[in-house]
């Protein structure tokens, strides 16, 4: 989807808006899911966790139920639409690729201070790999819960055996999303995708950062506009040539002048045409489209 | 309302309901609306038992009703035996043991899963007992068992809700969401000894299979089989409907569980209105009412039929979001041209 280098604020563009609402769509609804399934075990009475205040209703099977419900909606809706909405439009981003799982294994060993990263491209083969599995388990916890709420609503005595591998798939899949999702924060947190984080939140990340880690990326640009008019260079290029002192000029990861308004370039972005002819605006700020 | 759903339960006369009725209880002959079919074809299909209190004694000449004792006798074999000592959960430290009063008969417990009820009520201006037998209702859409989240307590296609032992853990949800508080725990026993015993379960819960291992095989449940007085009957669904609802009509009786918590397959009839029974029977844990009960399951089913929908809405969504920026970057490259 749109994606941009802001060169004067130091930001690539990583995230369209649809994505960013995706994701915390996905995120939001799917730790209320996390919540209210915990909630229908009978542990919140036991464990006392009705007498905080505002979580009265989770000892109360109907209610966390009826929340479980609402959030399904939004949960199943919004990773439908995601499958469609990139699968159609072409994004093939974060679809594992072959080696992938030989080098998951060697940039993990690079945290241990054995050998050296390779150049990546926009997303690192360890997140092409935990798409995979969460995608995965996701479509598992969707099915099986909907298999149980079908038996909920107009089959209360469907085949034993269907209800079995329902209950039990969503259960095991349910313990696999949270260990998903620990893994997942826990991976933000590794000091060397940090920089990362922020483009979950505002869509953009520092372009040295992508210049540095994700240089095949940045190449797509040049691939994405080979032809520019006289007197350009590249967007590649011209991105390398400002970065050669771009510890010093570039605002500093945090900088408030630049979170606070990428996310009004991303929104700004979305409203243009995601692939303008390289001439139209300054090198700069050419917008790529394809690659999510 | 809770006077309005008991309302509903008693059949009103109209011609069609007569006609139907008539042509039920035709059909039943006379031979005996119960007797004729106390043990009626209950191998297969949809069943429901019919409970006829006009004819139950609560077997005065015994120490324990006939039903009672039956059913205390074919659960022998599979009578909870829990491990000594019982692991005191935490942090509720609350143990629920049944095991030293296996005898009790009066009320619901883990080794009784059916007793009976005593109503003074009056009938024709005389005050006289009426026996209500009492046990899993075996709703037709019974919480206890859709929400049940290890898939323990199941609704067969027969009718009968059954909770399989080897995999309660006892957390007593489908206590709490039953509307008579049936099932009943007995702590010390079951799967959750081998996993977290202290954290984690209680225990099994416990109560009314309607004989469904007997049931399979083509007989009938013990309670029903060992009833002198002929008050218990399980036969397919529509007939023993259409039997409760001739046999309330003959009588000018009420009927009970028909809409009771959405429907179940247990049919009281009564001579006496329900909410008069209800108020007469001693109630308590293990001791339900005959109150209205709603089924509060029902509050969830639009948000369920959305969730179901919720595909659709994410397709159709995807198909128009990828269409338009498919439009969009179309008409960017042509602009570029």
């Amino acid at each position: 989807m749109p994606q941009q280098i802001l060169e004067e604020k130091n930001q690539v563009v990583r995230h369209g808006v649809p994505e960013l609402a995706e994701h915390w769509t996905i995120a939001l609804s799917g730790l209320v899911l996390l919540l209210s399934g915990l909630f229908e075990l009978p542990m919140s009475a036991r464990y006392g966790i009705n007498t905080i205040p505002g979580l009265g209703w989770s000892s109360d099977f109907i209610t966390s139920l009826s929340v479980h419900y609402a959030a399904s909606v939004v949960f199943i809706a919004a990773a439908l639409f995601h499958l469609f909405y990139h699968g159609l439009a072409g994004d093939r981003g974060l679809i594992p690729r072959r080696g992938d799982l030989k080098t998951s294994i060697a940039v993990v060993k690079t945290f241990f201070g054995k050998g050296e990263e390779p150049p990546f491209e926009k997303y690192l083969p360890e997140q092409r790999l935990a798409y995979l599995g969460m995608a995965f388990i996701i479509a598992v916890l969707i099915l099986s819960g909907l298999v149980k709420n079908y038996k909920n609503i107009y089959a209360p005595d469907l085949s034993h055996m269907v209800v079995l591998w329902a209950t039990w798939l969503h259960n095991i899949f349910f313990v696999l999303f949270i260990l998903a999702f620990v893994a997942h924060i826990g991976a933000i947190l590794l000091k060397p995708n940090r920089p990362l984080a922020r483009g979950i939140f505002t869509g953009a990340v520092r372009l040295d950062y992508a210049r540095r880690r994700h240089s095949l990326w940045l190449a797509e640009f040049e691939k994405e506009c080979p032809s520019l008019p006289d007197g350009e260079t590249a967007p590649v290029k011209a991105v390398s040539g400002v970065a050669e002192d771009s510890e010093k000029t570039f605002p500093e990861e945090g900088s408030s002048t630049a979170s606070e308004t990428a996310a009004d370039e991303i929104a700004a972005v979305q409203a243009k045409e995601p692939l303008e002819r390289a001439g139209d605006k300054p090198v700069a700020e050419r917008g790529m489209s394809g690659e999510q | 309302m809770k006077k309005k759903e008991c309302m509903k339960s008693k059949p009103t006369l109209n011609r069609r309901r007569f006609l139907k009725t008539a042509g039920a209880a035709a059909v039943v002959g006379t031979a005996g609306l119960l007797g004729a079919t106390q043990k009626a074809n209950a191998g297969g299909g949809k069943l429901a038992t019919l409970i006829d209190l006009a004819r139950c004694n609560g077997c005065p000449d015994r120490e324990t009703p006939a039903c009672v004792s039956a059913c205390k006798t074919i659960q022998q074999g599979q009578a909870p035996e829990p491990v000594d000592p019982i692991p005191v959960p935490f942090p509720t430290r609350k143990v629920e043991d049944w095991s030293k009063k296996r005898d009790v008969a009066d009320r619901l417990t883990p080794y009784n899963r059916i007793f009976v009820q005593k109503a003074e009520v009056e009938i024709g201006g005389r005050k006289q007992p009426l026996f209500i037998p009492r046990r899993c209702m075996h709703c037709d859409n019974p919480a206890c068992s859709t929400i049940c989240p290890f898939a323990s307590n199941h609704k067969f296609e027969n009718g009968a809700v059954v909770i399989d032992h080897d995999t309660c853990f006892g957390g007593a949800k489908c206590k709490t969401v039953c509307p008579w508080e049936i099932p009943q725990r007995q702590s010390g026993v079951g799967i959750y000894l081998k996993v977290l015993p202290t954290l984690m379960g209680n225990g099994i819960m416990v109560k009314c299979d309607l004989c469904n291992d007997l049931l399979r095989a083509g007989k009938t449940p013990a309670c029903i089989e060992a009833c002198p007085q002929k008050a218990m009957a399980i036969g397919p669904r529509r007939e023993i409907f259409a039997q409760a609802e001739a046999l309330a009509l003959k009588i000018g009786g009420h009927l009970y569980g028909k809409s009771e918590n959405g429907g179940t397959s247990t049919l009281y009839v009564s001579p006496v209105p329900f909410e008069t029974l209800d108020r007469a029977v001693e109630k308590g844990p293990g001791r339900p009412g005959l109150g209205a009960a709603r089924r509060r399951m029902a509050e969830t089913d639009g948000l369920g039929k959305a969730v179901l929908a919720a595909p659709a809405i994410g397709v159709a969504a995807g198909l128009a979001g990828a269409f338009a920026f498919i439009s969009r970057r179309k008409n960017g490259s042509g602009k570029g041209e």
